[in-house]
């Protein structure tokens, strides 16, 4: 039987590379340790760290940064950054991997809508009337409004992270 | 001793029976909390920092230099902003152009990073600063007979190079806490298991806590007892969530360790608003009762 050709595709690992948290991939030996205390890959066969990195080691843009990437089911439990004996910090690399899917609007739905409170309001959760009486009911002073302005201000032109890698 | 609160928004804004715990609390540990103005969301570290990385230490950083500007420490009570304010500080001292580079950003509101500022959670700054004795001298009725299944959480672990919080493997930080109080930790074979909260998918968190659901069911426990805002939504609404979806109830209350401080410090648990939780405590309120009756 033919050997099938494996071609890398660095152009995509060059990419990743000038992502924060992204050059970690290169040091990745593939050795499992992640999967070994990874939740997600105890709890489902489609994730499973040690692939990941072996699909960014290759290259394959599509299958990590398109619409049905696994990436999304991590748990953001830093295990694997953890156990990770080449401080590959997997967890990094997949986050540099969410990153560019942002970037290239491939990341879920519900990603802009857990996220998008900062950037308005200065705080993640939404202010309601309802846990501004129960503030009150506890006794408790009133919530400092978040410099908005200020926010508004540092992340005015912020450099997005690279279109290519050139 | 003076620091600075970094209440973030879980706590005050979803959850402030937190809020109210800690403020009852650390006061009697002889810790004054100077409340100032100027912060923001830490960010949060899973959604916000999977969006932009960049802008997510923008923010944290510009965080980090506010308190900066008053020359105290700043101590947080939530896994997930001790988890973003370390890891920013250990990114922008690993790479100083990056340093450089948020320095700039934040240079237009006239504000610097300088990284000299010591960022603690509450229970390390009690292990560390205070002293467990603090603790015990604070107690006016000891939980002895209070069965307490430990959750850590991930954040405030891991990873330990960035956190420095306890081994991540064989943490006692919060045992030793509890144990302070006179409460006994329970061992359960899922206490170090992720809460799930972080995975974006419908069905992976639901197995993930009905697993230490299971576990903690298990052990004969009264109650969890847990430092993280976001694993406490993941387990007190988490259990309407299974039992809605799954068909099995579970019965555990779970208490954030300041309310359970707060108990052991004579407060009435209203006054650590416990009534706000969705999972009723009542049974270990009784227990608690039945302590100071003997």
């Amino acid at each position: 039987m033919a050997k099938k050709k494996i071609v890398v595709n660095y152009r995509f690992r060059d990419k990743l590379n000038k992502v924060q948290g992204g050059k970690h991939h290169n040091y990745c030996y593939q050795c499992s340790a992640c999967v070994a205390v990874c939740p997600a890959a105890r709890f489902t066969k489609e994730f499973n760290p040690r692939i990941i990195l072996l699909k960014a080691l290759l290259g394959m843009e599509e299958e990590l940064t398109g619409n049905d990437s696994p990436i999304w089911l991590c748990t953001n439990c830093y295990s694997c950054y953890e156990r990770c004996p080449q401080d590959v910090r997997p967890i990094e690399v997949i986050i540099a991997l969410k990153n560019m899917a942002v970037e290239k609007e491939t990341a879920p739905a519900n990603l802009a809508k857990l996220s998008e409170n900062i950037a308005h309001t200065g705080v993640s959760v939404t202010i309601t009337s309802a846990v501004s009486r129960r503030r009150q009911e506890l006794g408790l002073p009133e919530f400092k409004t978040p410099p908005i302005e200020e926010l508004k201000d540092i992340l005015r032109g912020q450099k997005e992270p690279p279109k290519d890698g050139n | 001793m003076k620091v600075i609160p970094f209440w973030g928004c879980m706590m005050p804004l979803k959850y402030p029976q937190m809020e109210l715990a800690i403020r009852k609390t650390m006061p009697k540990l002889g810790v004054e909390l100077v409340d100032i103005d100027g912060f923001t969301c830490c960010p949060d570290p899973i959604y916000f920092k999977a969006r932009d990385k960049i802008k997510w230490l923008t923010i944290a950083a510009r965080n980090l230099a506010v308190a900066e500007e008053t020359g105290l420490d700043i101590v947080t009570m939530c896994s997930g902003c001790i988890s973003t304010l370390r890891e920013a500080q250990y990114t922008l001292d690993e790479d100083p152009a990056l340093k450089a580079e948020i320095n700039k950003r934040l240079k237009k509101v006239n504000k610097e990073y300088k990284g000299k500022v010591k960022v603690n959670h509450a229970v390390v700054l009690i292990r560390d600063d205070l002293g467990l004795d603090v603790v015990r001298n604070s107690v006016k009725r000891s939980l002895e007979d209070i069965n307490v299944a430990i959750h850590y959480g991930c954040h405030i672990l891991k990873p330990s190079q960035i956190m420095h919080v306890d081994d991540a493997d064989y943490p006692s930080i919060l045992d030793d806490f509890i144990t302070a109080m006179g409460a006994i930790p329970i061992e359960h074979k899922e206490k170090l298991l992720c809460c799930g909260k972080g995975c974006m998918d419908e069905d992976l968190p639901l197995d993930m806590t009905e697993s230490i659901f299971a576990s903690i069911e298990a052990s004969g426990a009264d109650c969890m007892g847990l430092v993280c805002p976001t694993c406490f939504s993941s387990f007190d609404l988490g259990q309407i969530m299974i039992s809605r979806k799954k068909g099995k109830t579970y019965d555990i209350p779970v208490i954030y360790l300041f309310q359970l401080l707060g108990l052991a410090q004579g407060l009435k648990p209203e006054e650590v608003g416990l009534h706000t939780h969705r999972v009723k405590a009542d049974k270990i309120i009784e227990k608690i009762k039945e302590i100071v009756k003997t």
